[in-house]
């Protein structure tokens, strides 16, 4: 008889929460859509929107009157047969590749050097991540002062070549930038990784008898894997995306002679140099698509040998 | 109760682990100031110290070096900016007779006055209203519960994936129909609320113990006061890290501002000043050093000071793709 009444009393007090849970609910609701309102209106602008607008510029001549007329996939295969397109991703992968290797290389060393440092660990690692957070267009131009014909690099090594002003150099010159500038952010990747090796596997390889140069090859080098597909994968992105070295070395040209017209440039270059806005968009989706395949080449690559 | 709520705000307050994205898991020790460092994997058997001196050497003088190689460029640059022309040529190290006049060309005749108030203006407003915006909606997405939000947070993080290239084309002819190209307000658009920062508060705000909101709920305050009042002041290491990474990437930024401010010169932030100067007078070497050091040192000063939280931006690139 009393476990009825509070049965009863316990249901109505359920029902009366509940509505005004319902109420609050709803408010609540409301309220969080408010909060993400900008942010969510600024991607949907300036992020979905242009992906959609872009596949539909693509299709179209368009001048800097809007558009002229449809061209259906002309875009696309105009590009597939442009020459200059070809230099472009040609010299985009070049560097690419050779920025990734070398970024990694030196980042990796550093971080090695670093992790052996039993003091001012903290400093050395700060003193190597400056580069990474000067702007692009001061480094460009202090590269362009260091690496010129009459400059300090040249006084140094004793050679005598205009770095920036030959089509044979120019875009190793961005390499080299480019690997110094991003090796501090290598480097800080690889010291976490570096850390999360336990200690009993070098214990255990110094027991062999197996020193520091072994020991880095055998054990260091592999254990690090997962480290080396996120910093590939990071920096081939980094490397394709590459733009304001380029533009502003060579004057927005992409010279001398098309030697550092990567991708990103040739775009610019397509949109406000010829004004071809149909073309570039077509350029950029392409662009977009090739980051993609790449990344996921790379993950299925690395993906299967870390399960093997 | 009271204490048990103490020792969860002290787990907070160290701030670094929550600034760091989850991406894989090791990047979350870099955010660390450095002392989690100090677990090193010293090879060796105990009693080896011979070896271990020599090894102690080698590690020391190849940081020097490597010091030296990476700083060579940096103070370079800062003597040429305080030489006069023709005694770039001479090669010396120090400048004989050490002069501002550079400085003082740059500011007045190269227009470089402008260009720092242009930078300075908007890489304050965009770190501002990133903090604003990102903190309220990271906010939401940690706390408020309503239909569609796993949802709209997954859309949040695909736009890491859009590269800005993709998007030249169709904001640039969009802007240009709106009338927005040339003006300030164009590029905060650009800039106003970055997934990324929008994801580093979410997850800060997802590591603070909901105590003290429901303290404040029973108080009566609305959403938006519990938010202000209580969840911002506890998001000190988060704004700090947002205010940052948002004032670096606006101060650094070369790309929208040769975009956007192409139609009005006046409007140029120092990078785009930079490439200006760059390609007119190249070979003003004392000029362009000193333009270079102008953009270089406040990103220097910062970085002096609050290093930790530049660190916790290589962390989140992991999620910047």
């Amino acid at each position: 008889m009393t476990g009825e009444v509070d049965l009863a009393a316990t249901t109505t007090a359920a029902r009366t929460n509940e509505t005004s849970i319902g109420g609050e609910r709803w408010r609540e609701a409301l309220v969080g859509y408010a909060f993400i309102a900008v942010p969510m209106l600024v991607y949907a602008v300036l992020f979905f929107y242009p992906i959609l607008y872009a596949v539909y510029i693509s299709r179209y001549d368009w001048g800097v009157f809007g558009k002229i007329e449809s061209r259906g996939w002309g875009n696309y295969s105009e590009l597939a047969h442009d020459e200059r397109f070809r230099i472009a991703i040609k010299n985009g992968l070049k560097f690419t590749v050779a920025f990734t290797i070398l970024s990694m290389a030196l980042g990796l060393f550093v971080a090695v050097v670093v992790n052996n440092a039993l003091r001012f660990r903290g400093f050395f690692r700060s003193a190597y991540y400056f580069p990474s957070i000067s702007g692009s267009a001061a480094i460009t131009a202090i590269a362009l002062y260091i690496l010129s014909a009459d400059g300090l690099f040249n006084k140094i090594t004793g050679l005598n070549r205009a770095w920036f002003g030959e089509s044979s150099t120019a875009l190793w010159a961005i390499v080299g930038l480019n690997s110094w500038t991003t090796s501090g952010t290598v480097m800080l990747f690889y010291l976490a990784y570096l850390q999360a090796i336990p200690r009993d596997v070098y214990e255990a390889a110094a027991i062999d008898g197996a020193g520091a140069w072994r020991t880095f090859w055998k054990v260091t080098f592999p254990l690090l894997k997962p480290g080396h597909f996120f910093v590939s994968t990071l920096l081939v992105i980094g490397g394709l995306k590459m733009f304001d070295q380029a533009f502003i070395a060579s004057g927005g040209t992409g010279g001398p002679n098309n030697s550092t017209l990567v991708p990103v440039l040739y775009l610019y270059r397509t949109a406000f140099a010829d004004v071809k806005f149909g073309l570039a968009a077509a350029v950029g989706l392409t662009l977009m698509v090739l980051m993609l395949v790449l990344t996921l080449i790379q993950r299925f690559t690395f993906g299967r040998g870390e399960s093997a | 109760m009271a204490s048990d709520v103490r020792t969860q705000k002290d787990t907070v307050r160290p701030g670094e682990t929550p600034l760091v994205p989850p991406s894989p898991p090791a990047p979350e020790e870099l955010a660390a100031t450095g002392e989690a460092a100090k677990g090193a994997p010293v090879v060796g058997i105990p009693g080896r110290t011979g070896a271990e001196r020599t090894r102690a050497i080698v590690v020391y003088a190849l940081l020097f070096g490597i010091a030296l190689l990476y700083f060579v460029p940096f103070l370079w640059t800062l003597s040429t900016s305080l030489k006069t022309l023709p005694e770039t040529a001479q090669f010396s190290l120090l400048p004989k007779h050490p002069s501002l006049d550079a400085y003082r060309d740059v500011f007045t005749q190269f227009n470089f006055k402008r260009y720092a108030a242009n930078s300075l203006a908007l890489a304050t407003i965009v770190a501002v209203l990133n903090v604003f915006f990102c903190a309220l909606a990271g906010y939401a997405f940690a706390r408020l519960k309503f239909p569609g939000r796993e949802v709209l947070f997954i859309a949040v993080l695909a736009t890491l994936m859009v590269p800005d290239q993709l998007r030249l084309v169709p904001i640039f002819v969009k802007f240009t129909q709106w009338g927005l190209m040339g003006h300030y307000h164009a590029y905060v658009f650009v800039k106003l609320a970055a997934a990324a920062q929008l994801f580093l508060f979410r997850q800060y705000f997802m590591t603070i113990p909901k105590d003290l909101e429901e303290a404040a709920k029973l108080d009566g305050a609305g959403y938006f006061k519990t938010f202000w009042k209580v969840m911002l002041p506890l998001a000190g290491p988060a704004i700090a890290a947002v205010i940052i990474l948002e004032f670096e990437g606006t101060w650094n930024d070369f790309f929208w501002p040769l975009v956007i401010f192409n139609a009005a010169p006046d409007h140029n932030t120092i990078p785009v000043g930079i490439f200006s100067f760059v390609s007119e007078h190249r070979t003003l070497w004392p000029q362009l050093t000193a333009g270079s050091v102008i953009a270089i040192a406040p990103i220097a000063l910062l970085y002096v000071f609050f290093q930790r939280y530049f660190v916790a931006g290589v962390a989140s690139a992991g999620v910047k793709g």
